[in-house]
């Protein structure tokens, strides 16, 4: 058991923290998002960090790094409140494509490790909700060559991306399966719009567009990348509630009501008492998680699943009481807590909310229970 | 970063387990796993078989015969105990009083009590709280007078826990009036047999005597057994504070509490009850959050890096979760917890009742947890220690 930090992690985490301190302040962060929340140029910037192929294998000329580096990416990330699709661009991706024919990965590991291809996952559609095994798009093969219909909404990045992993139904077939998009198809579509979260998403249109297959076995390949995204949410979130707390405790010290600071008063001071708690419970998951990823599928799931529902009940009690404790203030859209609340507020409701993720839990419990059960 | 236990902790607690199986009686594990009544003989006797063993001291270090386990042995070890449903280690005598005569009592009171206490023969009660002095510990009154070579005593302690049984109570008792109330203090041990002792029963609304009051009229303490110096027992307290550590979360406990919850759920037909069964994973997840949390400051101690300040944290979560439990147990047991037999808590209690033996303590334990935020320091105040953490 260690729960320390290697020095080329704590090296890592400097890495991202000095580009957040130097490079990607509040304002910036701000001007971003009204402009629409386009932010494939900070995607860039962080891929001159390295850190696009984090994750990769080295034979693709990624670093080949494993779930903890990621987990100290995202921490960091989510301290600086980045508005840009890092997890999705450097953590799902790969994750899924590793479940890919050779052919596949050599054509767009390479690419992604270096930076120069953006490839997001577009699963989700109107009525699939949080269920991954869900797909009305439809799949069509005519000798040897697939092609997609469907709509995919709320992709991340849609109208930044240059490819897509698409989930889709094969005609008298089990389950999805996932194809490669090109964003130049034919027959593809797409309509961009700002997210709640100050970054952008959008619906993706397929119709008989060609893709190439990655798997037909699509459902077990979401389900791990489901769990990569979860830890890497989960991180995210810790970094978010730590700097929201943060700029919550500074706020008590320096705002006066009745002529002293708000630190001084009781009711106040047990809630930030109650909000240590959360953050420290969420951070204790947050490592579970990242912790738990290279576990056989079924012990992975309902881990990811228990990470997923405390860091849910963690970061709405922090989001919605530090929010509170701030009064007036925390609820103005040029104060920067109100942006770490929406973001928080949005990885509740990405790849499953709390009650989804409980009844994950609920479905998978066992007899017995513990870290190591 | 690594979740796994060592090849030498998990060897460790392979010995441990072997042992506690075959160490352990069968009727008071029994007990435990139902959450029957125990009686002093059964306390008693496994803290012996503990004491024979030298594991009843197993917060010791070596120099004072306690087998020297880091933190993370520590807690295999309470954590196979607790699987095993082996009976709490009463923490009065080597959790919480062994390490003050330790660190501040002198080589003749190291010879004179830590037998005792490592053995199990000498039952410690607690002398803290007053009727007056609950939370706010350090307006105590109970007084020592010194006249020559002994202690005159007088006042009340409250809440003593199992003070029925017991041989010797360490105290905390006013030695001065000058200056702040934390400097007046000592820290007394008295032997409860000293003429002017009286131990009185406080029954709580579970209807059972576990805890009582103790009255000190004119008791004589020879002063050789003030521990330290006169007017410093409250650092001595604070210290023994500190020796409470991670225990106090008591999640192994709560571990196998779970799996008693449910087996309670599934023979009550509720645990396919989608309303109940996520009422248990929501349990689950704050179970194991909680020894999450655990692991990282056990971790911390052991590598002996700054402590984390979660530490304070882990009473509130704790007790919380002790509650939550016995009340969903409670909850699944249903209209069948309703009747009130105190004998049946008895572990051989032969009753001519259509309903299940194992759903008559639920009622009583859910009423008797809601101490579990109140002692140990209330869980307002541990609050008031975690802002001051946060916020200074």
């Amino acid at each position: 058991m260690d729960f320390e930090f290697s020095d080329e992690q704590e090296q890592l985490r400097d890495a991202v923290r000095r580009w957040v301190d130097k490079g990607f302040g509040f304002e910036r962060r701000h001007a971003l998002a009204k402009a629409g929340g386009k932010t494939r140029a900070v995607l860039g910037e962080l891929n001159e960090l390295g850190l696009a192929g984090l994750v990769v294998p080295e034979a693709h000329g990624g670093m080949g790094f494993g779930a903890v580096e990621a987990m100290v990416v995202m921490e960091e990330l989510g301290r600086g409140l980045v508005n840009a699709p890092y997890a999705q661009a450097a953590l799902v991706a790969p994750t899924l494509l590793s479940r890919a024919p050779a052919a596949l990965q050599q054509a767009w590991l390479p690419k992604m490790a270096a930076g120069e291809a953006l490839v997001v996952l577009a699963q989700q559609e109107r009525s699939s909700r949080y269920r991954l095994d869900q797909a009305a798009t439809q799949a069509s093969e005519a000798g040897g060559n697939w092609k997609l219909s469907g709509t995919k909404v709320v992709v991340p990045a849609g109208d930044e991306a240059d490819a897509f992993i698409v989930s889709a139904r094969v005609a008298g077939a089990e389950g999805v399966a996932l194809f490669a998009v090109d964003k130049g198809a034919a027959g593809l579509e797409l309509r961009g719009y700002p997210t709640q979260d100050g970054a952008r998403a959008a619906d993706l249109l397929l119709a008989n567009t060609p893709a190439t297959l990655l798997t037909l076995q699509g459902h077990a390949a979401l389900e791990h990348a489901a769990d990569v995204a979860i830890a890497a949410l989960c991180a995210e979130g810790v970094g978010l509630m730590d700097r929201m707390v943060a700029i919550t405790v500074d706020y008590m010290h320096q705002r006066k009501q009745f002529g002293v600071a708000l630190a001084t008063f009781q009711a106040l001071r047990h809630r930030i008492a109650d909000v240590k708690m959360q953050l420290e419970l969420g951070r204790s998951m947050s490592y579970y998680a990242s912790l738990k990823l290279g576990e056989p599928p079924e012990q992975r799931r309902r881990a990811l699943s228990q990470a997923k529902v405390q860091l849910g009940n963690s970061m709405r009690f922090v989001g919605q009481q530090c929010t509170q404790i701030h009064g007036g203030i925390g609820v103005t859209d040029e104060y920067a807590s109100s942006h770490y609340f929406k973001r928080m507020t949005v990885i509740e409701l990405s790849f499953g909310d709390t009650m989804h993720h409980l009844g994950e839990v609920s479905a998978r419990m066992r007899d017995t229970a513990g870290v190591f059960a | 970063m690594d979740l796994n236990f060592t090849s030498e902790e998990l060897a460790f607690r392979e010995e441990i387990r072997d042992w506690v199986g075959k160490n352990l009686p069968k009727d008071i594990s029994h007990k435990v796993h139902n959450a029957l009544r125990l009686s002093r003989e059964d306390q008693q006797g496994w803290q012996k078989i503990l004491g024979k063993k030298g594991w009843l001291s197993y917060n010791w270090p070596t120099q004072f015969g306690g087998p020297g386990w880091n933190s993370v042995q520590k807690h295999l070890f309470e954590e196979e105990c607790a699987r095993a449903g082996a009976p709490r280690i009463l923490p009065f005598g080597p959790v919480m009083v062994a390490p003050v005569i330790m660190a501040f009592g002198n080589a003749e009171q190291h010879k004179r009590f830590l037998p005792g206490i490592a053995s199990g023969e000498v039952w410690w009660s607690q002398g803290y709280s007053e009727p007056g002095s609950g939370s706010d510990l350090a307006s105590l009154k109970c007084r020592a007078e010194r006249q020559g070579d002994k202690y005159l005593v007088n006042g009340q302690k409250t809440w003593t826990t199992l003070g029925q049984h017991g041989d010797w109570i360490f105290c905390l008792v006013r030695t001065s009036s000058d200056g702040k109330p934390q400097t007046g203090i000592s820290f007394l041990l008295i032997d409860m047999k000293s003429p002017g002792i009286t131990v009185r029963p406080i029954i709580t609304m579970d209807g059972e005597h576990e805890v009582n009051e103790v009255f000190f009229d004119n008791v004589e303490v020879p002063a050789e057994n003030l521990i330290g110096e006169e007017n410093k027992g409250w650092t001595y307290a604070k210290h023994l504070l500190a020796h409470e550590r991670t225990n106090i979360a008591d999640v192994n406990r709560a571990k196998r509490e779970l799996e008693r919850l449910k087996r309670i759920a599934k023979s009550e037909g509720v645990y396919d009850d989608v309303r109940f069964r996520d009422q248990i994973a929501l349990l689950e997840v704050d179970i194991v959050a909680l020894e999450m949390m655990v692991l990282r400051v056990l971790w911390a101690e052991k590598s002996g890096k700054q402590s984390l300040d979660v530490a304070g944290l882990l009473k509130i979560r704790g007790s919380e979760i002790q509650q939550r439990y016995s009340e969903l147990m409670m909850l699944a047991g249903g209209p069948c917890t309703v009747p009130y037999l105190h004998e049946a808590m008895e572990g051989g209690w032969q009753g001519d009742i259509a309903i299940d033996r194992f759903l008559l303590p639920l009622a009583g334990t859910y009423f008797n947890q809601r101490k579990t935020t109140i002692y140990g320091g209330s869980n307002e105040v541990q609050r008031n220690i975690v802002a001051q953490t946060v916020l200074g």
